[in-house]
């Protein structure tokens, strides 16, 4: 049984953010990575662009970060040099200026800094689950694949958790900013120029930036050591501290970035385990811990497009991309491409290799976050896989409006105690 | 050229691949389990660490201010001959050479 089929003509609008709430047009995916790999949209919002959906193309692509610039945008609209100055992260720079901000952040999420939060993790998803599943019918997103990356932002920020529902309602405004359930400053619907210089064209952009300073101003004085942001308010090595914009900048990445993404690969994996029944029982093996997560993380791909802009001209398929051009890259499509994944409309938990592209691999970009993400898919579904005997689909699930971040924002299942 | 990569189970892997690959490109093209190199090469992730067997050290060169940061994000511990094998480019002055494929 098939977790989910793709409704779409083979033909839908990939920039319109609407598509993506019927889920993400994979007969449209199919039909471009067959007959058209690079692919023109005219766009009513801005400057048209180029898609590249073959998992062979964008692994190219996105390695070849001299050819394909983050620096001057990330997402299908279009930036002036002022609001991309005024809005950048990390995210938003080329090597090696992006090397100089990631060496400062990338020791706090590595793999074995990580590692130690495994048992606190554990204690979390003991917390979500078991009210949760008491309630047998519920929202599993809302339940179980929000709460978990949000209580671990606590841990990762050092805030109080009274703080953490309002700082993921304004990271989810930041990134969710074209889906009206989660902003009233809907990217594509309203006038939103008033906060074109803010981060991420929003007001919670601007609140956020208040929320780090206090924070960073706290800590300081407090001598606060608490939580893996200290780590990098420290010097490093070469005694170069954080810069305020830096820090203000990475702080809306976590929040907004780092937050999301987690809670729509949790959902997926849900949805997964409603829809394709055999699933539940190979996760209780025990055997495919290793392998699992990152399946889950490719079946999900919250991260449905990064997009780069071209340095210079050059043919690709027949056809010249020109200076100046925006390229997204689609993970989403990469993700299924039959040529990489055998049957990829099915959740594998023991696929190996599983050479999934959720997290950028094969470019500088690659996700800062992805130890994290792994750990807590694993740690919340050997939690779960222990506790239920069944779980079922109670309505239909609904998708984030957004061709941007790809997650299922509503998941009615039942589930069956062990 | 050729290139052994030493297991931690003691197992060695020698590979011939050509001039122009990186030492993670060479390690992924042969299958050398330890080595995933999920950045591409680009210096992001720490996943392609190695330590050069002490007879090739002074030949690799030494690690830039960028990659010696990021050899303390590697998951086994930042040694004196720690690499992040993408960054050692393939060529007739390392052929034969031997690198320790961390355990962790």
């Amino acid at each position: 049984m098939t977790v989910w089929t793709p409704s779409d003509d083979g033909y839908a609008d990939l920039s319109s953010h609407g598509t993506f709430a019927q889920g993400a047009p994979h007969n449209t995916f199919a039909r471009l990575r067959r007959d058209d790999p690079l692919s023109w949209t005219d766009w009513d919002g801005g400057a048209g662009f180029w898609s590249v959906t073959r998992h062979e193309d964008i692994v190219k692509l996105n390695g070849n970060f001299e050819l394909m610039s983050s620096a001057r945008g990330i997402r299908m609209e279009d930036q002036s040099y002022e609001e991309y100055l005024a809005r950048r992260t990390f995210q938003e720079t080329d090597p090696p200026e992006h090397m100089k901000t990631r060496v400062k952040v990338a020791k706090a999420f590595s793999k074995p800094v990580i590692a130690e939060f495994e048992d606190q993790i554990r204690e979390l998803c003991d917390d979500i689950l078991d009210p949760a599943l008491e309630m047998g019918t519920l929202d599993a997103t809302k339940e179980i694949a929000r709460q978990l990356p949000m209580r671990m932002l606590g841990r990762i920020l050092g805030t109080p958790d009274e703080d953490l529902p309002w700082l993921v309602e304004k990271g989810d405004a930041l990134i969710a900013n074209t889906d009206p359930d989660f902003t009233d400053h809907v990217l594509d619907k309203m006038e939103t120029d008033a906060f074109r210089m803010m981060p991420f064209n929003s007001p919670a952009g601007a609140e956020l930036y208040q929320y780090a300073k206090e924070l960073m101003e706290h800590k300081t004085a407090q001598g606060d050591t608490d939580g893996i942001l200290n780590m990098i308010l420290q010097p490093g090595r070469d005694g170069n501290v954080i810069s305020e914009t830096e820090f203000r900048n990475f702080f809306c990445l976590l929040v907004a970035a780092g937050n999301d993404t987690t809670r729509y690969s949790i959902a997926a994996g849900i949805q997964a385990l409603a829809h394709q029944p055999e699933l539940l029982s190979q996760l209780q093996t025990g055997d495919h811990w290793d392998t699992a997560p990152d399946e889950i993380i490719r079946w999900a791909t919250p991260a449905l497009y990064f997009r780069r802009t071209a340095t210079r001209d050059f043919e690709m398929h027949g056809k010249t991309v020109r200076e100046g051009d925006k390229v997204l890259l689609w993970f989403s499509s990469a993700n299924r491409d039959d040529a990489v994944f055998d049957d990829p409309f099915r959740v594998d938990p023991a696929r190996t290799p599983n050479k999934h592209l959720s997290f950028g691999q094969g470019g500088p970009h690659v996700c800062l976050g992805m130890w994290l993400a792994r750990l807590e898919v694993r740690v919340l579904f050997e939690e779960l896989v222990k506790r239920i005997r069944k779980v079922e689909p109670a309505g239909p699930h609904q998708f984030l409006r957004s061709n941007f971040v790809g997650g299922i924002k509503s998941l009615p299942v039942t589930v069956t105690p062990a | 050229m050729k290139a052994t990569w030493i297991l931690p189970d003691g197992q060695e892997i020698t590979a011939e691949f050509a001039d122009g690959l990186n030492m993670m490109e060479a390690a992924v093209a042969n299958n050398v389990p330890g080595v995933i190199g999920e950045c591409g090469g680009n210096l992001s992730c720490a996943t392609c660490h190695v330590y050069v067997d002490a007879a090739w050290a002074d030949k690799t060169g030494t690690p830039d201010e960028f990659e010696d940061a990021m050899l303390d994000v590697a998951e086994a511990p930042h040694e004196d001959t720690s690499r992040l094998s993408c960054q050692i480019k393939a060529g007739a002055a390392l052929d034969g050479i031997v690198l320790r494929v961390p355990q962790v």
